[in-house]
């Protein structure tokens, strides 16, 4: 079953036209990378899908519901999380507090603070936090901000999650600690993912199918060894010799 | 857990403050009285600025709303329905002008706020052109020690209120519409529907307040009801004490109360520039107030 359906999606900003014709869906448990410059329109896909914004035309279906220009918090609540590309921390909160609100709302709409509170200790220790829980979320290098963004989406107890560049500005080392760490969250749930990355080793190692985005349109769509030596990917990517 | 010994606090604090009339004058209650009122004010201030990082600079509008509702209805009904006639009145005019008010944020909110209570003031003081009153009075209230029980009971009111809110669950989704409201939307807080029951919310007891201190001063005249002065000195008490939890209004109000006994008589422009060097310093020093200075508190949860 398709956990996620997006039909003839497109998004025009003024003149600009971000995206354009947009065809896929997502069953349920798969891992879809989705691969692209900068301005492909990736991280404006992401936003339409989490309620951020109004599609101009075309529809999405979560579930087999129809959710375009729904509101992100009933997203949430519907099971959609997602991180962002810039960290968006509670800054001034704790780094538990802030995976506690998730908790609280959400999908899982804990009613109980402390329930809410062993839980959240629990994503932390997921995503390698847990000595850092009292700490202020502003303290956090980018590294533990990037991981705080993934244990506040998970809270929200999602069954689809949209990483997006989760793993930009890491080390290597911390990007193969985030793949592990992605894999085991993966495991122990019932998820989907969408994951947007800049990393590119990273998104052919972690992903079971693989979109490409270039200038607003989908130019392909398979598997990473397929995508991998795709004549117009490598173009889009490499451009095209003179 | 530090809720029982902030109970306790707090619970001597009502106590001592019950007893005042017992052993000093009517002076010195008047004092208190105006304590308890600021302590009133700043409360549901931060309620709803402190929490939600939304700085309204122009509570004085449901203070304002408050004392007018309360004088209109002055001795056609008991004192309790006037007082609850006017909380109520503060508060559903909150929640009409909240919906569009609160979708700017930052210094718009800021100006919106000031503006609005400026608006009201012009408003009621044509108002009441129109209807040949300059200023009206209100008399055959009760003692001042009365009115001092009352306004103290709104104070504990206005405390509890904070303090339970920002415990709760409400609380948690107040703290991150302050930090990030897109973050806290995603997570599945409905930021639009908390914003605007604590606006509403904020909006009750300093409404109230107003009645009261119309009452208290006998008279009614609107440039006073609706001074900027008063939002400016709910501000100034947050900040100086601190806006993130519940104590902070109380180390704040009591604080400026007692400067301005000390200095308003002797040398008003002291205070002023006392004041005035107060704010500066806490702002640019340490903008979290007083009660965040011993910062690490609640098991390291909260600010």
């Amino acid at each position: 079953m398709n956990i996620l359906e997006v039909e003839d999606l497109s998004m025009s900003f003024g003149g600009l036209q971000a995206l354009r014709d947009i065809n896929f869906a997502v069953p349920a448990g798969e891992i879809l990378g989705i691969m692209g410059a900068n301005g492909a329109g990736k991280t404006t896909l992401f936003g339409l899908i989490a309620g951020h914004a109004r599609p101009t035309g075309g529809a999405i279906r979560f579930e087999g519901v129809r959710i375009d220009g729904l509101r992100p918090d009933k997203l949430s609540r519907a099971g959609i999380a997602r991180t962002f590309q810039i960290v968006k921390p509670f800054a001034a909160m704790s780094v538990l507090d802030n995976v506690v609100v998730a908790a609280l709302f959400g999908a899982r709409r804990e009613r109980r603070h402390a329930a809410a509170e062993a839980r959240a200790r629990e994503i932390l220790a997921e995503v390698g936090l847990e000595a850092r829980a009292g700490d202020l979320a502003a303290s956090l290098t980018l590294s533990g901000q990037k991981r705080l963004e993934i244990a506040r989406a998970l809270a929200t107890e999602p069954k689809l999650i949209m990483l997006d560049e989760v793993m930009a500005g890491l080390t290597a080392t911390e990007v193969n600690e985030m793949l592990d760490a992605i894999r085991a969250i993966k495991a122990r749930r019932t998820l989907t993912i969408l994951i947007v990355e800049h990393v590119m080793r990273a998104l052919m190692r972690l992903s079971d199918r693989i979109l490409v985005l270039h200038h607003g349109e989908m130019i392909a769509e398979g598997p990473p060894a397929t995508i991998a030596g795709d004549a117009r990917v490598i173009e889009a990517y490499l451009g095209q010799e003179e | 857990m530090k809720l029982l010994p902030a109970g306790l606090g707090l619970a001597f604090l009502l106590a001592a403050m019950a007893a005042v009339p017992q052993f000093a004058d009517e002076y010195i209650v008047g004092v208190a009285l105006s304590l308890a009122m600021w302590i009133a004010l700043t409360e549901s201030w931060v309620l709803l600025s402190g929490l939600t990082g939304y700085v309204s600079l122009g509570h004085v509008v449901f203070y304002g709303i408050g004392s007018y509702v309360g004088v209109l209805v002055w001795q056609q009904v008991p004192m309790w329905q006037m007082i609850a006639l006017a909380g109520l009145s503060s508060g559903l005019f909150a929640l009409v002008v909240g919906y569009p008010v609160l979708r700017v944020r930052g210094p718009y909110f800021v100006m919106l706020t000031f503006g609005i209570a400026e608006l009201v003031k012009f408003v009621v003081i044509d108002i009441e052109a129109q209807l040949g009153e300059f200023s009206r009075l209100v008399l055959g209230g009760p003692s001042v020690t009365d009115l001092y029980y009352v306004m103290l009971g709104m104070a504990a009111a206005a405390v509890v209120l904070t303090y339970a809110v920002g415990r709760s669950r409400a609380g948690y989704a107040l703290r991150a519409i302050r930090e990030n409201e897109e973050a806290a939307e995603t997570v599945g807080v409905p930021v639009a529907r908390y914003k605007l029951a604590v606006f509403a919310l904020s909006a009750v007891i300093p409404g109230m307040v107003g009645a009261v201190m119309a009452v208290r001063s006998s008279y009614f005249e609107p440039s006073q009801a609706f001074d900027p002065v008063i939002s400016f000195t709910i501000v100034t008490m947050a900040i100086i004490g601190g806006s993130d939890n519940a104590r902070g209004p109380l180390v704040g109000s009591a604080f400026l109360v007692i400067l301005s006994e000390l200095l308003w008589d002797r040398a008003p422009q002291m205070y002023m520039i006392l004041l005035g060097l107060l704010l500066i310093a806490f702002v640019l020093f340490a903008p979290g107030g007083v009660t965040a200075w011993r910062l690490p508190r609640f098991g390291g949860a909260r600010r």
